[in-house]
């Protein structure tokens, strides 16, 4: 049996297909209407509203939080100020990327972790021989994500402190209808956006108070489907689709670095030992086999190959999740793991494993397509992510 | 600062038997200890009359005469003493390294079992020499390692099959066999079969039926070179190597407690002291047990986590307590075992599972003049709904002292000067982690090549550099040498 968030009473309540997803046990919705394109175009336009609650999260406090820290993830924990937040992978000794999410420094000796899997075994592992406490604070602490471009704004309308000064990937202490609050400029769309963090017991009053400011602006609550477009706009991978949990992973070809899934701008190579390091190191000197890019198809190459059978493009306005081969010529050199549409950028776009050297931007592959139950092969280049990144994410 | 080709922690018998080896190789070694005296769970805190956590050993012959220790005042290596089952109707049963004699004494009890006792020995000699060779074979880091790393091996299985079939299969089937099983194949005498099955449970939370207290059985009889423990004392094995190390040239510090092993860029860099002093070597070769080794000496990380979670999950859990006192009345000579019935040793056992002092204990005693050192088990470390305190402490030595009344008529009168060991006290005095002697039990899936953990068998430990070189490491457990003297020459093979 799936567990509800704090949010249910009201989630369940506007969710019209009852279109309920899987995230960490919890019911997650897929989307609120007949059509996710509302709640995609309130990311890019307006504001859309989503429950976050399931995200594993983590209280690391003690004298030895920040070297426990800094001996699991690849950036350096050491450096960040009071307020900062930083998005970080880590890794097993093997230098394969276990999991993927945030940590927050609360305090000089007080930090939050979020990962998509439970990491406590693995925290606690790396901390024998540590003086420092660990607490899954996953099911007491409620979570929602205001992303797009009237975040700001909205959250202003009924924040108890402006917004204004919050820089990207900072925090504050804050209160939304009195309700204390943490809000951290992160999220996970690439557009202007905030997540705000509660004690679930409390979690009611910061929905409403945000549908409330936020009516005046298009806000929507939005679901994992126009989410999953957002991200791959933004270049964002998702773990268990585009990559592998070195964990979970069944065969040694499954498990990938931080240099393979383009995340090498994520790892520190100058700070102390650290889990995978040495691999890391000798990885960076050789270079890594695999690089995740981005890929963009031609448009009319696409069309054409709809048009030999007689058909209008038939595109999915879904992410698809699932492993298209890459090709240069007719050898296979890669794989997208996510593509979809994208509508800001009326562009069909994927995120995609290639093989040196054909992950150099520029490139021209193919993307192995179906067209009428038949494989058909559609132009693309390799190009930088993120696909979209407008001026005011980061303002 | 001073620096080092080799910094040794602990001067065991294992620490100085690197020491030795190290040094008389032309190697700048020093040897740090946290007690004021040497000699680790050989020597107790006062010299003379205090218990220890090992009453008897010896060193390999091999080790023996490579130090040269006979010219450091070792005695050429010493017979084991008899072994003297103190059967309750007064009845002595007596293994003896004479087979005459031996038999004799068997022959009290079962005449079959005293014709097959030559067979026996013959037996129990060919499989030791061959659990020797196994000792002495470096174990390389399965399943992958090289062709030369992988000769050794081929070596040792040379040696096996060199057994002939059929004590090949007998080898091999005894290492995951209970020593009641084995036993069971060869005998039929109850006493003798406790006698013998009293070493497959020596020092191990094992009882006389558990599976793997065959192999504890057969590596009892090879470390003792016999049935009893050898005829000497322990500190002459200590003091010659200690005088060997030094002669060598090797510097010996006592009271110098190692705070942290120092790392640099995944490799050892030296020591540091719990003075703050600063020593610094390329080579540390530690003989504190693998979990002190790892989850306190060694900041945790360079360490894959999965290693260290492998090390918090060693089997330590002593049973053993050790006690130590003076009679007035002239005490029998040799290693005397309350050891009657296999059901007796195995009752004894039960007592440990459910973390409970022995009632009715299996004793190991040996006899120096008027002095007794007595081996107790089982005495848990973990005890259930109590701790190791005064309270247990008396109840404890209360049992020691009733069992000794039971085979020793009047004893309890003459004796005095009783001091105990419990399992807590081997921690905390001899840095005994859960007061194992054996630093990690030797059990079936802590032997050979996943001793102490799998793919770290060879001394190597994952930070470069770092060496184990005591009992809990392949061919370890117990005084022998052995660990020691793989660790230096792993040590000498590699690049130092």
């Amino acid at each position: 049996m799936l567990r509800t968030t704090p949010f249910h009473p009201r989630t369940s309540l506007i969710n019209q297909l009852q279109n309920w997803r899987r995230w960490s046990g919890y019911y997650t919705a897929g989307l609120y209407e007949m059509s996710h394109e509302r709640e995609y175009w309130a990311i890019r336009n307006a504001a859309a509203l989503f429950d976050v609650s399931p995200l594993m999260k983590y209280l690391i406090e003690g004298p030895d939080a920040a070297r426990l820290l800094d001996r699991i993830v690849t950036r350096d924990v050491q450096k960040m100020s009071i307020g900062q937040v930083i998005y970080t992978p880590w890794c097993n000794a093997e230098g394969k990327v276990l999991d993927d999410g945030t940590v927050s420094r609360l305090g000089e000796t007080t930090f939050r972790m979020t990962s998509a899997d439970p990491n406590l075994r693995w925290l606690n592992l790396n901390a024998a021989g540590m003086d420092v406490s660990i607490t899954d604070i996953s099911d007491q602490m409620a979570a929602l994500s205001l992303q797009g471009p009237k975040a700001r704004v909205i959250l202003n309308r009924c924040a108890a402190k402006s917004l204004d000064g919050l820089k990207y990937f900072r925090l504050m202490e804050n209160a939304i209808a009195e309700v204390p609050v943490t809000i951290s400029r992160t999220g996970y769309t690439g557009d202007l956006g905030y997540e705000i963090w509660m004690e679930a017991a409390n979690a009611l009053p910061v929905w409403d108070a945000l549908m409330a400011a936020g009516h005046d602006y298009g806000i929507a609550p939005a679901g994992i489907l126009a989410l999953d477009v957002a991200r791959v706009e933004a270049g964002l991978i998702l773990i268990e689709t585009d990559y592998t949990a070195a964990h979970h992973a069944l065969i040694e070809s499954q498990k990938s670095s931080p240099f393979e899934l383009g995340l090498g701008w994520a790892v520190n190579l100058e700070k102390g030992p650290f889990n995978g390091k040495q691999a890391l190191v000798a990885e960076k000197a050789h270079g890594s086999e695999w690089m995740f890019v981005g890929l963009e198809v031609d448009w009319v190459g696409m069309e054409r190959l709809f048009h030999e059978v007689g058909l209008p493009p038939q595109i999915s306005p879904l992410t698809l999740r699932a492993s298209l081969p890459v090709f240069k010529g007719s050898a296979q050199v890669g794989y997208a793991s996510s593509s979809t549409w994208s509508p800001v950028l009326k562009k069909y776009i994927a995120l995609a494993h290639v093989q040196k050297p054909y992950f150099e931007i520029g490139t021209d592959v193919l993307l192995e397509v179906t067209v009428e139950h038949q494989r058909k092969y559609a132009p693309a280049k390799v190009v930088k992510t993120p696909f979209y990144e407008p001026e005011w994410k980061k303002k | 600062m001073n620096s080092y080709d080799a910094i040794i922690i602990g001067a065991g018998h294992n620490g100085l038997t690197t020491a030795a080896w190290l040094a008389k190789a032309g190697k700048k070694v020093l040897v740090l200890e946290k007690r004021s005296v040497v000699g680790g769970a050989c020597v107790g805190n006062d010299a003379a009359l205090d218990p220890a956590p090992f009453s008897g050993g010896f060193l390999r012959p091999d080790i023996v005469r490579h130090l040269k220790l006979t010219q450091f005042g070792l005695n050429p290596a010493p017979v084991a003493t008899d072994l003297i089952s103190l059967l309750p109707d007064s009845r002595q049963l007596v293994l003896s390294a004479d087979p005459v004699k031996t038999a004799e004494s068997i022959a009290q009890f079962s005449a079959a079992d005293a014709a097959k006792w030559p067979d026996f020995v013959r037996f129990m000699d060919k499989a030791a020499a061959t659990l020797e060779a196994a000792y002495a074979t470096p174990i390389p880091r399965l399943p992958k390692f090289s062709p030369t790393e992988g000769l050794p091996l081929a070596q040792l299985a040379l040696k096996i099959r060199g057994l002939g079939a059929r004590d090949m299969y007998a080898f091999i089937r005894l290492l995951p066999m209970s020593a009641k099983e084995f036993l069971d194949d060869w005998f039929e005498s109850d006493a003798l079969k406790a006698a013998i099955a009293s070493l497959g449970i020596h020092n191990a939370n094992l009882g006389v039926m558990s599976a793997g207290s065959a192999y504890n059985l057969l590596h009892q009889y090879l470390i003792r070179g016999g049935w009893g423990q050898p005829a000497n004392d322990l500190r002459q094995v200590i003091a010659a190597l200690e005088s060997a190390a030094k002669a060598f040239g090797a510097e010996i510090r006592t009271s110098a407690e190692v705070a942290r092993v120092t790392v640099e860029n995944e490799r050892v860099s030296g020591v540091l002291l719990a003075s703050g002093e600063q020593n610094s070597a390329g080579t540390v070769l530690c003989s504190a047990d693998p979990k002190r080794t790892f989850l306190s000496l060694v900041t945790p990380e360079p360490l894959d986590p999965e290693f260290v979670w492998q090390v918090q999950t060693l089997k330590m859990r002593g049973v053993t307590a050790m006690a130590a006192a003076q009679s007035a009345a002239p005490l029998p000579a040799g290693t005397l075992i309350v050891a009657p019935s296999l059901n007796y040793l195995e009752r004894a056992y039960d007592a440990a599972k459910y973390g409970q002092i022995s009632e009715k204990p299996y004793l190991e005693i040996t006899t120096a003049g008027n002095s007794l050192s007595i081996h107790f088990q089982f005495a848990p470390y973990f005890l259930k709904n109590a701790t190791w305190n005064a309270e247990t402490r008396a109840k404890l030595e209360s049992i020691v002292v009733d069992t000794l009344e039971t085979r020793l008529p009047n004893l309890k009168s003459q004796i005095h000067n009783l001091k105990s060991l419990t399992p807590l006290d081997l921690e905390t005095a001899f840095s005994l982690t859960e007061g194992d002697p054996h630093h990690g039990q030797l059990a079936l899936d802590q032997f050979f090549f996943m001793r102490p953990i799998p793919g770290y068998a060879s001394q190597k430990t994952p930070i470069a550099g770092l060496y184990l070189c005591g009992s809990g490491v392949h061919g370890g457990g117990g005084v022998s040498g052995i660990a020691g003297r793989n660790a230096a020459k792993a040590v000498l093979k590699g690049s130092l």
